[in-house]
């Protein structure tokens, strides 16, 4: 993994953090640079924040989640990899991390006992957010994307990715062979793709 | 089944590159999956093609803001700092003063260089200290310590046996050791980064144990990592 520095053009003179590329601002908090810290918490505190908010439902919990997700930053910025995805996608990537890991402690939240209506109803609905002003495009598509598809496809998505459960627990949950729910994922994944404008898709079956 | 799946060669796993991109794989099976991906292109191609439809799916949640007091809070944790302003917080109406100031100011510039460094290694927190852990099951794992809080950093790291996942937990002295909300797996290249939940003190000891998956309240097997701050 490449070692963050800043870039040489950066290095001579303080630079405006806020006008820095994310990839730049990690760079200096690898070096320390609270007021660079301060920043990436800025963009991207809200995203995070809601990602836990929902896979949790709680919100001190998802303050937990969260602030152990930009301390786990501060501390190993070293070990974020820009060639492996943006430092959203990264500290994302994080936050469903530590929710999962809190959801697979709690031992009530077993398949055997979790109903399945109410860890759907748990999960908002993408419908719910139909008439919410969309901040941005690109949240605007992934959200048509997930309305338009079929709901047993978006229903296991919804549950593995924000729900944090695995395939045979869902499989349980719905009452479905093992296979089903697989298949409705790569389906729905696929569907997405396609949705999503990525050029190389149609060579996958769905 | 995986032993089956193997020699089918990508036929027997095509079913599985979603579930793995969604996280969704029991632990053993992403294991295996992983392993399989090693000599599958077809299967890493697909995954590849999956990733940023899966790195997306955050985006679709209703936006919400985040507690201010959170800001607050993790820039505390971050710099050590105390009080209500963020760490560069700027002074509403300084500049009206500054002619006034300005031979204050000159007299008082080494000072002020003084007090910028100082309160740039402030800011900066101090480097965190490292402890190398005892582990009995190969590789390497340190417990990086900053102020209070701890993070593990494990290098070629066995994995939990199968069905099994590993708890952090922490002994203060000779007291019981208390589970934490930690629980975590490592990569198939025994890679892993764990927040260690909880603040760390002097005479604390932080041990991992392999416990069934959804975790233990009392740990069922010797620790297979243990490091303790003195």
């Amino acid at each position: 993994m490449p070692r963050l520095r800043p870039p040489r053009s950066l290095r001579s003179s303080r630079p405006d953090l806020h006008a820095l590329a994310d990839e730049d601002l990690m760079a200096f908090v690898h070096q320390g640079d609270a007021r660079a810290f301060e920043v990436v918490f800025d963009r991207h505190a809200d995203a995070a924040f809601s990602l836990a908010y929902r896979m949790c439902g709680r919100r001190s919990t998802a303050e937990d989640v969260v602030q152990e997700a930009f301390l786990s930053l501060w501390r190993s910025g070293a070990r974020y990899d820009p060639s492996r995805g943006s430092v959203r996608s990264w500290i994302l990537g994080v936050v469903r991390n530590r929710s999962v890991d809190l959801f697979r402690r709690d031992l009530v939240r077993t398949a055997r006992d979790v109903n399945a209506d109410d860890a759907v109803q748990r999960l908002p609905a993408v419908d719910d957010v139909a008439g919410e002003a969309e901040r941005r495009e690109d949240a605007g598509q992934i959200r048509r994307a997930l309305r338009e598809l079929p709901a047993d496809q978006r229903r296991v998505i919804e549950l593995a990715y924000f729900g944090g459960f695995t395939h045979s627990q869902i499989a349980e949950l719905l009452a479905l062979p093992a296979g089903t729910v697989k298949g409705r994922m790569r389906l729905g994944l696929t569907k997405l793709r396609l949705a999503l404008g990525d050029p190389s898709l149609s060579e996958v079956t769905g | 089944m995986s032993d089956e799946r193997q020699e089918h060669g990508h036929s027997g796993w095509d079913g599985d590159v979603a579930a793995y991109a969604l996280g969704a794989l029991d632990p053993a099976e992403a294991e295996a999956f992983r392993r399989h991906l090693e000599t599958c292109p077809l299967c890493r191609e697909e995954l590849a093609s999956f990733e940023g439809v899966v790195d997306a799916l955050p985006m679709s949640v209703p936006s919400r803001r985040s507690p201010a007091g959170l800001r607050r809070r993790v820039m505390r944790e971050a710099t050590g700092r105390h009080g209500p302003g963020g760490v560069n917080r700027r002074q509403p109406g300084m500049w009206r003063w500054w002619p006034a100031l300005r031979p204050v100011l000159a007299a008082a510039a080494v000072l002020g260089v003084v007090a910028l460094v100082a309160l740039r290694i402030h800011a900066s927190g101090p480097p965190p200290r490292v402890i190398s852990a005892q582990v009995t099951g190969g590789g390497t794992a340190q417990l990086r310590v900053s102020g209070d809080r701890g993070e593990l950093v494990l290098r070629r790291f066995a994995p939990p046996p199968a069905g099994e996942i590993y708890e952090v937990w922490l002994q203060r002295g000779h007291g019981a050791p208390i589970p934490t909300t930690a629980l975590f797996s490592v990569t198939a290249a025994g890679t892993g980064d764990v927040a260690v939940p909880g603040r760390l003190r002097n005479g604390t000891t932080v041990m991992v144990t392999p416990e069934p998956a959804g975790g233990s309240r009392v740990p069922t097997h010797a620790p297979v990592l243990r490091v303790s701050l003195s």
